[in-house]
C-alpha cells in the first residue's frame, strides 16, 4: 500500500472520530477480571444487545435494567457502566421534564394532562417520590363521559352499557353523589367516569386516544367529553359550532360507524379510508374530523412503534395540520423526526463500514436535508467524499 | 493501481469504528471480542452471577419460580419476584434466569400502563346464599380457588397500604380480601378455606356488633383470628354514615365522630393490644369534610366501596373496594379482578 493512500485513510478515520458521544459505543466489552471471560461473553453480549435495542426504542428504564444485568455478568465492563450512566442521565432528564410539564399543567388547571405527565415520569422512574406524591395529592380528576338521562334509564343499564358490567352502577352512583335507590330524572346529566382496568365498551367511546376536542355528547353517541372543563381544556362545544338541536340523534352513518370500528381494532388505514369517504360527502363534518384525527394519531403511533418514521411523520404532519395542539402530536412529530434522523445517520455509518461510500453519503445527505445543522453528517460526508475521490484517482492510474 | 483490498478494509473499519462513536450509540453493536482464528470455548460457568441488583443463573431440572426464590431470595414467598420479572413460572434445565434482588417497580407504573389492586369485600357467609350479603360458602370456596389457580396473589391490606406509600412493590396480580362487620360466619366458613389456601384477610369490625349475639364474633374469637394471622381493623362504633348530617352542628358532628372513630380505638387497644390504623367507611360513604377527622383519630388509610381497583397512587383515605354479592356468578366475580390499566405513558 502506498503511503499517500494510507495517509488519506488515516486522516479519514481521525476526522470522523471527532464529534459525537463516545461513551455509548456498542464496542466489545472488557472481560471480567480474572474469571472465565469466554463463558460470560455471549451471555453478557445478549443482554448488551437487548439494552441497546431497548434504548433505541426509547424504553429507557428497561434498558437501564439490562445494563445492570450486563454488569452483573461482567462487573468490570467499563463501557456498560458508562452506558448505564448515560441511560440514567437520560431518565433523570426525562423525569425532570415531565414533572415540570405536569406542574405547569396543574398550574393551568388541566388535571387530566398533569396526571398523564406525572404518570409518564413514574413510568420512567417508578420510584420517583415527587411524581408519586404529585399524582396522589394533586390530580383528582379522571376522564369521564357525560350522559344525558333518558326516560327508562337505570344505573344498572347505564353500567352495562358503558362498562359491560351492571354492578359498576355503584361507581356511577358514587361519582354523582346520588341518594340510595335514586330515580333518574330525564334530561339531567350524569358523569360516567373512567374506571381503571375497565375499558369503556361503548363503540363510540374508544379509550385511546382520547380526543382533545370534546365531541358533543348525545344520548346515542356519547364520547369521552369532560363535563366541566377546567381552564385550558377544550370547551364541550367549540365557539361557532351549532348547538345540537335534537335530543335524539338519528342512526349513525354507516361509513362513520365503519371508521369507528376500524379505529377500535387499530386498523387505522381502513379507518382513514372510510372517514375520508365520509368527509368527501360531508366536508368539514365535526364527527368525521374528530374520528380522522383519532385515526391519524393512532396510525402515527403504530408507525412509530414499527420504526416507520417517515410514514409516522406524514401522519403526524397531517394531524397537526388539522389540529396543531392535538394530544401530544407535536411532541411526537418532533420525536419521529429525531428518530428518523438518527436512523438515517446510523444507516450511513453502516454503509460506510461496508465500504459503500456512495450509499453512506446519500444517507447523510438525507440527514442534512432534515437537519441542515447536523455537524457530524456534514463532516462525515466531507471525509467520505475525500476518500472516494482518493480511491477514484487511484483507480484512474 | 488499486489499494490492496485488505488494507483498505482495515482502514475503513477503523473509520467505521470511529464513526460509530459519532452515532451516539444507536449504531450496531460490535461483536464480542474473540482471539483471531480461535473458536469460542465454553469456559467454566459459575452457578450464578450476582450483583446488588440482579442474580443471573441457570435453571436446574424441575425448577420453578418457588424453587428459585427459595434458592436465591429469602424464601418461596418471593416467588412472585421471579415470576413477575421473567414472566415464567416453570423453567427448563439450563435456561438462563434473571432474578431481581430488590424491588424494580414500586409504583407499578410502566410505559404501557399501571398496576391496579382489587380489594374485595365480603360480608356474611352461610350454608346457602340469602339476600345479597349472605354468600353461599360453596361460592366463596369457588372464588378463592379461582384466585389460586389463576395466579392471583392475596396480599395483606397492610402491604397494600405500604404500596400506596411507595414503600413496597406488590406482585403484579395482587388481590386483597376484606370482611366487613365481624360476622361469626367468617370463622365458620371463610377461615378454613383461607387457611387451606394460605390466604390472609382483613376483618373490618364495628365495635357495637362485637359479641352482640351468636351471629357476631366476640373479642376472644377476634384475638384467636389475629393470632392465626388475620388482620383486624375498624369499621366505626355503630356503623353509621360518617358524613355530616343535615342540620348537624359542628359540635354535634365532632362529638359523633369522636364516638365513631375514637371509641373503637380504645376497645382495640384494650382487647387486641393495638390501635386500628385502617378504616372502612360504613356503606362506603365519605366526603371531603370527613377526611380531616379520620386523620385526626390516627387512621392512615380508609376505604369506600366504590367498585374499582386501586393504583399505587390512590389517595390513601379514599381507597376503593369491590363488594362481592351472593347473586354474582363466577364470571361476575372475575370482572372485579382487573390488575392493570392500559395507558400509553411513553
Amino acid at each position: 500500500m502506498r503511503p499517500a493512500a494510507r495517509g488519506l485513510l488515516a486522516a479519514a478515520a481521525f476526522g470522523l472520530a471527532l464529534g459525537g458521544c463516545a461513551s455509548l459505543g456498542g464496542g466489545p466489552s472488557e472481560p471480567g477480571a480474572g474469571s472465565a471471560p469466554i463463558a460470560r461473553d455471549p451471555l453478557a453480549a445478549r443482554h448488551r444487545q437487548q439494552a441497546e435495542a431497548l434504548e433505541r426504542d426509547g424504553q429507557l428504564r428497561r434498558a437501564a435494567e439490562e445494563w445492570k444485568i450486563v454488569l452483573t455478568i461482567t462487573p468490570n465492563d467499563a463501557k456498560a457502566r458508562a452506558a448505564l450512566g448515560a441511560v440514567q442521565a437520560r431518565i433523570d432528564q426525562g423525569v425532570i421534564e415531565r414533572l415540570d410539564e405536569g406542574r405547569k399543567a396543574l398550574a393551568r388547571g388541566v388535571q387530566v394532562e398533569a396526571r398523564r405527565k406525572f404518570l409518564a415520569a413514574l413510568a420512567l422512574d417508578p420510584s420517583n417520590r415527587a411524581a408519586f406524591e404529585a399524582l396522589q395529592s394533586n390530580t383528582r380528576e379522571v376522564e369521564f363521559i357525560a350522559h344525558t338521562v333518558r326516560a327508562g334509564d337505570t344505573l344498572s343499564a347505564l353500567a352495562q352499557r358503558y362498562y359491560g358490567d351492571r354492578s359498576r352502577s355503584e361507581v356511577i352512583w358514587e361519582t354523582n353523589q346520588l341518594p340510595p335507590n335514586p330515580r333518574l330524572q330525564p334530561g339531567t346529566t350524569l358523569k360516567i367516569p373512567e374506571i381503571p382496568g375497565v375499558p369503556f365498551v361503548h363503540p363510540e367511546a374508544p379509550r385511546r386516544p382520547a380526543p382533545a376536542v370534546a365531541a358533543v355528547p348525545t344520548p346515542d353517541m356519547p364520547r369521552p367529553a369532560p363535563v366541566a372543563p377546567g381552564p385550558g381544556t377544550a370547551p364541550a362545544t367549540p365557539p361557532g359550532a351549532p348547538a345540537p338541536k335534537e335530543e335524539y340523534t338519528p342512526e349513525v352513518n354507516p361509513l362513520l360507524a365503519e371508521a369507528r370500528e376500524a379505529v377500535d381494532r387499530s386498523d387505522f388505514a381502513d379507518a382513514i379510508a372510510a372517514v375520508d369517504k365520509y368527509l368527501a360527502g360531508k366536508p368539514g363534518d365535526r364527527d368525521g374530523l374528530t374520528l380522522k384525527k383519532q385515526a391519524l394519531y393512532g396510525q402515527a403511533k403504530s408507525q412509530m412503534d414499527a420504526r416507520q418514521y417517515t410514514e409516522s411523520i406524514q401522519s403526524l404532519t397531517q394531524l397537526t395540520r388539522l389540529q396543531p395542539d392535538y394530544e401530544d402530536a407535536s411532541a411526537l412529530l418532533k420525536q419521529a423526526r429525531t428518530r428518523n434522523i438518527e436512523m438515517h445517520y446510523t444507516q450511513g455509518v453502516r454503509f460506510y463500514r461496508e465500504e459503500k461510500l456512495k450509499e453512506a453519503i446519500a444517507e447523510w445527505r438525507l440527514v442534512l436535508d432534515m437537519d441542515p445543522g447536523h455537524a457530524n453528517a456534514r463532516r462525515n460526508i466531507d471525509q467520505a467524499e475525500k476518500l472516494l475521490k482518493g480511491l477514484e484517482q487511484r483507480m484512474k492510474k | 493501481m488499486l489499494i490492496g483490498p485488505s488494507a483498505r478494509r482495515r482502514a475503513l473499519l477503523l473509520g467505521g469504528a470511529a464513526l460509530l462513536l459519532g452515532a451516539c450509540a444507536s449504531a450496531t453493536p460490535a461483536p464480542a471480542p474473540r482471539a483471531a482464528g480461535e473458536p469460542p470455548k465454553p469456559g467454566p460457568r459459575p452457578a450464578a452471577y450476582q450483583s446488588d441488583d440482579f442474580i443471573v443463573t441457570f435453571a436446574q431440572a424441575g425448577d420453578t419460580a418457588e424453587s428459585l426464590a427459595e434458592r436465591y431470595l429469602s424464601g418461596a414467598d418471593k416467588a412472585w419476584m421471579v415470576e413477575d420479572y421473567t414472566g415464567l413460572r416453570v423453567f427448563t434445565p439450563d435456561q438462563e434466569v434473571v432474578i431481581p434482588r430488590r424491588p424494580w417497580n414500586p409504583a407499578g407504573v410502566t410505559p404501557g400502563g399501571y398496576q391496579i389492586v382489587p380489594i374485595l369485600t365480603y360480608h356474611n357467609l352461610g350454608e346457602q346464599a340469602k339476600g345479597r350479603l349472605v354468600l353461599a360458602a360453596s361460592s366463596f370456596r369457588e372464588q378463592m380457588r379461582y384466585l389460586k389457580t389463576n395466579g392471583y396473589r392475596v396480599v395483606s391490606l397492610a402491604d397494600f397500604v405500604e404500596f400506596t406509600r411507595l414503600n413496597r412493590q406488590l406482585p403484579q396480580r395482587s388481590v386483597v380480601l376484606t370482611f366487613d362487620d365481624g360476622y361469626h360466619s367468617f370463622k365458620d366458613f371463610a377461615y378454613p378455606v383461607l387457611k387451606e389456601l394460605g390466604f390472609t384477610a382483613t376483618l373490618f369490625i364495628y365495635t357495637d356488633w362485637v359479641g352482640a349475639g351468636r351471629a357476631a364474633l366476640n373479642w376472644n374469637e377476634l384475638r384467636e383470628m389475629a393470632a392465626a394471622g388475620f388482620d383486624i381493623q375498624a369499621h366505626t362504633k355503630t356503623h353509621a354514615d360518617l358524613r355530616r348530617a343535615q342540620g348537624e352542628s359542628e359540635a354535634q358532628y365532632a362529638r359523633r365522630m369522636q364516638a365513631e372513630l375514637e371509641q373503637p380505638q380504645e376497645l382495640f387497644t384494650k382487647n387486641l393490644g393495638h390501635r386500628s390504623q385502617i378504616l372502612a367507611y360504613p356503606y362506603g360513604r365519605w366526603d371531603e369534610g370527613l377526611l380531616p377527622k379520620v386523620k385526626e383519630y390516627g387512621y392512615i388509610a380508609a376505604f369506600s366501596v366504590r367498585r374499582q381497583g386501586n393504583a399505587s397512587f390512590v389517595r390513601s383515605l379514599a381507597g376503593h373496594r369491590s363488594q362481592i354479592y351472593s347473586e354474582m356468578t363466577l364470571d361476575d366475580f372475575v370482572k372485579n379482578l382487573n390488575v392493570f390499566q392500559e395507558e400509553n405513558l411513553r
